[in-house]
């Protein structure tokens, strides 16, 4: 049976008619029409679903939606502000950290929830907060250095240049 | 991958939960993180007809410590919050080693230890660790609770001690006396989102002399239908003066009682041969830690 | 203009699609959804090896929301990327060759339902025996897996080359080692699943979206397996989540959601769940490979022989040319006079190998690779000077009559050894410590073309006007490793127009012309050059229009910082969209096309096609582990490599090819292995039992260019995607040989093998003192 359930994503209320085995990555997907977050597994084995519960890291694809009722959902969508980008974001770009971009939501994601814990991480200290994030295309090198530039930026120890 | 349907129920006191599941213990699950659960229904391995879910339950979260008492964790407390407490760090810092060793970041922040031990993987990180403390569980049900010794919690592959009806509410480590520690060590083929090939929980306790053998536990994971402890050995080794006989006698007891099979993740006899090593390293690890700590005093 | 004055091209660019995709706005196939659409799935076999008697689809049918049920025997036409032996069909027809095949797949209105009704159909098989193994497949009297296969038994294919007389340079030798070096059964895991779209039009037309890297082929399968004019079929590529190679053949979900959409008169979307990509597979080949190479006193090569059995699998993929581009990467980059190669592919009950980074390469390398490592040592000579005295240089012409116009492999040797220190370090580190040297190469391209015609391999039309500026029309594919971002680099510097003015257009068979695909690290070169060969025809109409306003001779003009100047007199220029205005005005609209085709080359033997490119890329790494000679794990400390990639067009993203070509040897040297139950069902078909490297697992990685410039390529570019893989895995075992010297020959070297080996050394050295 379908029941109507509030969720708020990205700040902004939902109603959505789902069923109690509706899993959030489907009910963000399909129902919302938000596509950022990516599945790539299905089981909670690759990160690609992350997504932001009242801040911490979530695997959306094996997370009931209706669970999620009364809880600050945040995903990849509400990370920037228009063209305006979140300083993860940018770092991302800048140091070259994005190929095919399926991982890059919920990398990003992951990177996010670690900074606002801890705003200058170790190398040993990303790799461990990313290490449920799977990636075959980077090697993963260019994403560790773009989340330490992130947190310089973040803590304006760096300023971003425009190109 | 669609699932046969089930209910889900949300209640919003432990009285109310337990009342429910005692209603429908037989064919409700507990949803507290859902990291296993959640796999194991969207992969068809259970069926459950009605989800009810605690993960918001206050009365079940919260790390408190008491002399006497000791260490609880409530048991909907979640991995990352164990790994992050700093009186888990003081008190039982193997703990929070394997709290940090589990799964992803992501699957922490999800997952609970009560979810950890009720799955009864033998594979699960945190069980070899609490049996090392000896650790007291507290388990509810609707209009009372009991206390159960986690050792004897396991009783077979994936089948616990818990009657129906019945929920783990928290954990209880009991203080470590003085000159006593615990270590984790663990083997995956990764650094990172491991389901182990092997792990160890070791506790070692030394008389007043620095160089007996109090007291011993050796809790072994993945060599075995579940997490269990090397009883024998343990007895073997109490009174024992710390040297290489301990050693050899530790490392070749848990291969006597280790009974591993060969599955995908390794062969019975890597397993056989390398759980020797990890609690020959965990065993150096409970010593230096004591030792460490003697100096400090 | 000269190599080291380029405005945009070797300056770190970032990539136009970065902002879409740190925003997850870039459009994946699964993100696209149509109205009444239907959701295709797959149902399949849960027997290895089969004849089918019946599929009763009557239930499923039934089934309220299922609109449309398919089998096999609705099209019934035999396809693959080789076209000369196709073996594949859309659903299993007759027979079922592995375990996991598509036999039967529903459209319905949901996910659910389709899986529902997948369960309701029926099946009748009656079971053949299962190989698993080419040792069962090549038994006397085992069942033809292909009944129709046209080699003897399950051999899919064979072939031998013998160049030179190598049993004769075997008796001359100064040494000769032979070993057998076994290679696993490995996936590419690609982050994003197959997912294909399929809608018709009114008119019959159809329009398919897939994550593919080979739109064109896709083209012409469609057309062959739907009957279908090619003109009534439009193929688009979305977002493609990493390939890999494994989305470089047509899978069986954009021809099922094709059919599904055709038979329900809907769009249906066929999306492959994580179990579903691991049986469509493609991945790479295990070979049991007999490798013996002999040198001389010096160390000189005398000569090569290699016998290959390869695990092909199920069906024919890539299989065939995968084989003989192993004979032509066995050799190379060393200079070998005498060559002997014999290979067969079998088929076995197993999802089908094919094409994955580094194809034909990876294999050889290691066994070279290591070979030529222990040969060193035995004859009492460093690694590094047996591979550099070895080494090939410029105008290099293979045995088998391969033309390397371009190669500083010797460079790389030098740089990636002073750089990580391997002189001082190799054979001097303590026990249970180690480093290890390897080498590698790759083609840029192929010269030869399996799409059966003659036209050029890849083209490009540049539009240019004032409202759109400059737009690049290319049929090359961006699968993430950012080759729009490099062919709108190229066309920026032909323009001299900042790189962000540039729009590229591509992966549309319905817009851009044709190109083979993004495959064998062709896209650089290939659709590099078809893009400057267009701006130049471009720049050929708007320079005279510009020299006739300055009033110079157009071959005294050059396009720079947005605007043509002589350059003789630099104040004699005139604004770039100026000219384009005034041609436009004068000539109405501004298009030019250009294209490329390879040199073909060839030769008087069987396979002399395959192997033959235009350029090579080289590379050298050198790597260092740690063993726990305990627990047996070994620990890939750091890779130091360097490169001859050419010149770097974006060397941010040639970068991001290397780390990524790293990490992925890695784990296949260490962790990663499909494994096969006996029925032949995949017994680790998920991402958490088949493990690839986490973040958690990297070394640190030092990456470095070599100074390099192949003046016949654009820029002076050679490939990077595929060549920087070659080497990492020997390096990986020549490091654990000389950090506890067990030559291991078999991957991935896991904990396991590494105790089992080190005992078996503790008892050789038991025997022999």
């Amino acid at each position: 049976m379908k029941k109507l359930v509030k969720l708020e994503i990205n700040g902004e209320n939902f109603d959505v008619a789902i069923t109690p085995t509706a899993y959030l990555i489907d009910v963000i997907r399909e129902t919302v029409g938000l596509c950022g977050t990516k599945k790539g597994c299905g089981i909670g084995d690759c990160g690609a679903c992350t997504v932001l519960i009242d801040g911490k890291p979530t695997l959306s694809c094996i997370t009931l939606a209706v669970a999620c009722t009364g809880k600050a959902i945040t995903t990849i969508e509400g990370l920037s502000k228009g063209t305006e980008l979140h300083p993860v974001q940018r770092a991302f770009i800048d140091k070259g950290a994005v190929q095919c971009g399926f991982c890059t939501p919920g990398m990003v994601l992951s990177s996010k929830a670690l900074l606002d814990e801890n705003p200058h991480p170790t190398q040993d200290e990303i790799k461990s907060a990313l290490a449920g994030n799977l990636c075959r295309c980077t090697g993963y090198a260019k994403i560790i250095e773009a989340v330490e530039y992130a947190g310089q930026l973040l803590s304006g120890e760096v300023v971003h240049e425009q190109a | 991958m669609h699932c046969e349907p089930f209910e889900y129920e949300k209640p919003v006191s432990l009285r109310e939960f337990e009342s429910l599941y005692a209603a429908r213990a037989d064919d409700a699950r507990i949803l507290a993180g859902g990291t296993d659960l959640m796999v194991l229904i969207k992969e068809k391995l259970l069926a459950p007809r009605l989800l009810i879910d605690i993960s918001d339950l206050h009365e079940l979260r919260g790390i408190s410590w008491d002399p006497r008492q000791g260490l609880t964790i409530m048991a909907g407390t979640k991995i990352a919050e164990i790994e992050r407490s700093t009186l888990v760090k003081e008190h039982a810092p193997a703990l929070a080693y394997a709290a940090a060793n589990l799964g992803s970041n992501q699957v922490r922040w999800m997952a609970t230890m009560a979810g950890n031990i009720c799955h009864a993987s033998p594979a699960a990180e945190t069980p070899p660790v609490l049996l090392a403390h000896d650790c007291e569980l507290i388990i509810g049900r609707q209009g009372g609770e009991r206390t159960l010794p986690i050792s004897r919690f396991f009783l077979s592959y994936r089948k616990t001690a818990l009657e129906s009806g019945e929920y783990v509410k928290a954990f209880r480590l009991p203080p470590l006396p003085a000159r006593a520690a615990v270590a984790y060590r663990f083997k995956g083929l990764r650094r990172a989102m491991e389901i182990d090939m092997l792990n160890i929980g070791a506790y070692l306790e030394l008389c007043e002399d620095g160089q007996t053998v109090s007291d011993v536990r050796l809790a072994m994971g993945s060599v075995g239908p579940t997490t269990y402890r090397a009883a024998v050995t343990e007895k073997k080794l109490k009174g024992m003066p710390i040297g290489e006989d301990f050693f050899a006698a530790a490392c070749g007891g848990v291969v006597q009682e280790a009974t591993p099979i060969d599955d995908v993740r390794a062969s019975a006899e890597y397993r056989n041969r390398v759980i020797g090593v990890l609690t020959r390293r965990a065993l150096e690890e409970c010593l230096e830690i004591i030792g460490a700590r003697r100096s400090a005093a | 203009m000269s190599r080291h004055d380029f405005d945009v091209i070797g300056k770190d660019q970032k990539r136009k699609d970065g902002p879409k995709k740190v925003k997850g706005e870039h459009e994946f196939a699964d993100d696209i959804q149509f109205p009444m659409m239907l959701h295709g799935r797959i149902k399949r076999s849960d027997i290895g090896h089969a004849r089918i008697i019946s599929i009763d689809t009557s239930k499923a049918e039934a089934l309220a929301g299922v609109k449309a049920v398919l089998v096999g025997s609705e099209a019934p036409i035999k396809y693959g990327i080789v076209p000369q032996m196709p073996t594949e069909y859309a659903l299993a027809y007759q027979k079922v060759r592995f375990y996991g095949e598509p036999v039967a797949a529903v459209a319905a209105v949901d996910a659910e339902t389709a899986e529902k009704a997948l369960d309701l159909i029926e099946i009748e098989y009656e079971a053949l025996p299962v190989y698993t193994t080419p040792e069962q497949a090549l038994a006397d009297g085992a069942v033809k897996i292909h009944e129709d296969n046209k080699f003897p038994g399950n051999i899919a294919y064979e072939s031998d080359q013998n160049f030179g007389d190598v049993d004769e340079a075997f008796k001359n030798s100064h040494y000769v080692l032979g070993k057998v070096f076994k290679t696993s059964y490995v996936n590419h895991v690609f982050m994003e699943p197959h997912c294909a779209i399929s809608k018709f039009d009114t008119n019959g037309e159809l329009f398919i979206w897939s994550t593919t890297q080979i739109p064109h082929y896709l083209h012409n399968h469609l057309s062959k397996v739907l009957q279908m004019d090619m003109n009534k079929i439009h193929v688009k590529v979305t977002g493609v989540g990493g390939a890999f190679g494994g989305k470089g053949e047509v899978s069986n979900n954009e021809l099922i959601s094709a059919l599904l959409a055709r038979k329900a008169g809907r769009p249906v979307k066929v999306l492959y769940s994580r179990k579903d990509v691991f049986l469509q597979h493609r991945g790479r080949h295990p070979i049991e490979m007999r490798v013996k190479v002999g040198v001389d006193k010096e160390g000189m090569i005398t000569g090569i022989d290699y016998d290959g059995t390869m695990d092909g699998g199920s069906y024919g993929g890539w299989g065939l040319v995968i084989l003989f581009y192993t004979a032509a990467m066995l050799h190379l980059p060393y200079n070998v006079k005498n060559v002997r190669f014999n290979a067969r592919r079998i088929y076995t009950n197993k999802p089908t190998c094919g094409a994955m980074r580094g194809l034909g390469g990876v294999q050889p390398r290691f066994a070279l690779e290591s070979l030529l490592d222990q040969i060193a040592i035995d004859i009492g000579m460093s690694p590094y000077e047996l591979k550099k005295k070895n080494a090939i240089g410029f105008s290099h012409e293979t045995v088998s009559g391969q033309v390397v116009r371009h190669s500083e492999f010797r460079k790389c040797l030098d740089q990636a050894v002073e750089n990580s220190g391997y002189l001082e370090k190799h054979g001097n580190l303590p026990f249970g410590k180690g480093i290890g040297l390897a080498g590698g190469y790759y083609i840029s391209g192929t010269a030869y073309t399996l799409y059966m015609a003659y036209k050029p391999h890849s083209s490009a039309m540049i539009r240019v006007d004032n409202e759109s500026g400059v737009t690049v029309y290319c049929g090359a594919t961006d699968i993430g490793q950012g080759s729009d971002t490099v062919l709108g680099m190229m066309a920026a510097e032909k323009f001299g127009l900042p790189f962000e003015t540039i729009h590229v257009v591509s992966g549309d068979t319905s817009l851009a012309p044709f190109d083979l695909g993004t495959f064998a690290s062709r896209v650089t070169v290939a659709a590099g050059s078809a893009v400057c060969k267009a701006a130049d025809n471009v720049l050929k109409k708007l320079k005279p229009v510009a020299a006739i306003q300055l009033g110079v001779s157009p071959e005294q003009l050059e396009a720079r910082h947005g605007k043509f100047y002589s350059v003789f007199e630099k104040s004699r220029e005139i604004d770039f969209w100026k000219v384009v205005e005034k041609y436009i005005d004068a000539h109405g609209p501004l298009t030019a096309t250009g294209d490329y085709t390879p040199p073909r080359r060839t030769g008087d033997f069987k396979g002399a096609n395959i192997g033959h490119s235009p350029t090579y890329g080289f590379s050298a790494q050198c790597t260092e582990v740690e063993v726990d000679v305990e627990t047996g794990e070994v620990r890939v400390i750091r890779v130091t490599e360097a490169g001859d990639c050419g010149q770097p067009i974006n060397p941010v993203s040639v970068e991001g090819q290397v780390e990524g070509s790293i990490i992925m040897g890695m784990g296949q040297a260490l962790y990663e292995e499909l494994k096969v139950g006996k029925d032949g069902r995949l017994l680790n078909p998920s991402l958490h039992d088949y493990k690839i490297p986490t973040a958690a697992d990297i070394p640190e990685l030092k990456t470095t260019f070599v100074d390099s410039y192949d003046p016949e390529s654009p820029f002076g570019a050679k490939e990077a995607g595929e060549g920087p893989i070659q080497p990492v895995i020997p390096a990986i075992f020549n490091a654990v040989y000389d950090a506890i010297g067990v030559r291991f020959t078999e991957m991935p070297i896991t904990p396991e093998k590494v105790l089992k080996a080190l005992d078996e050394k503790k008892k050789q050295e038991g025997i022999r003192s």
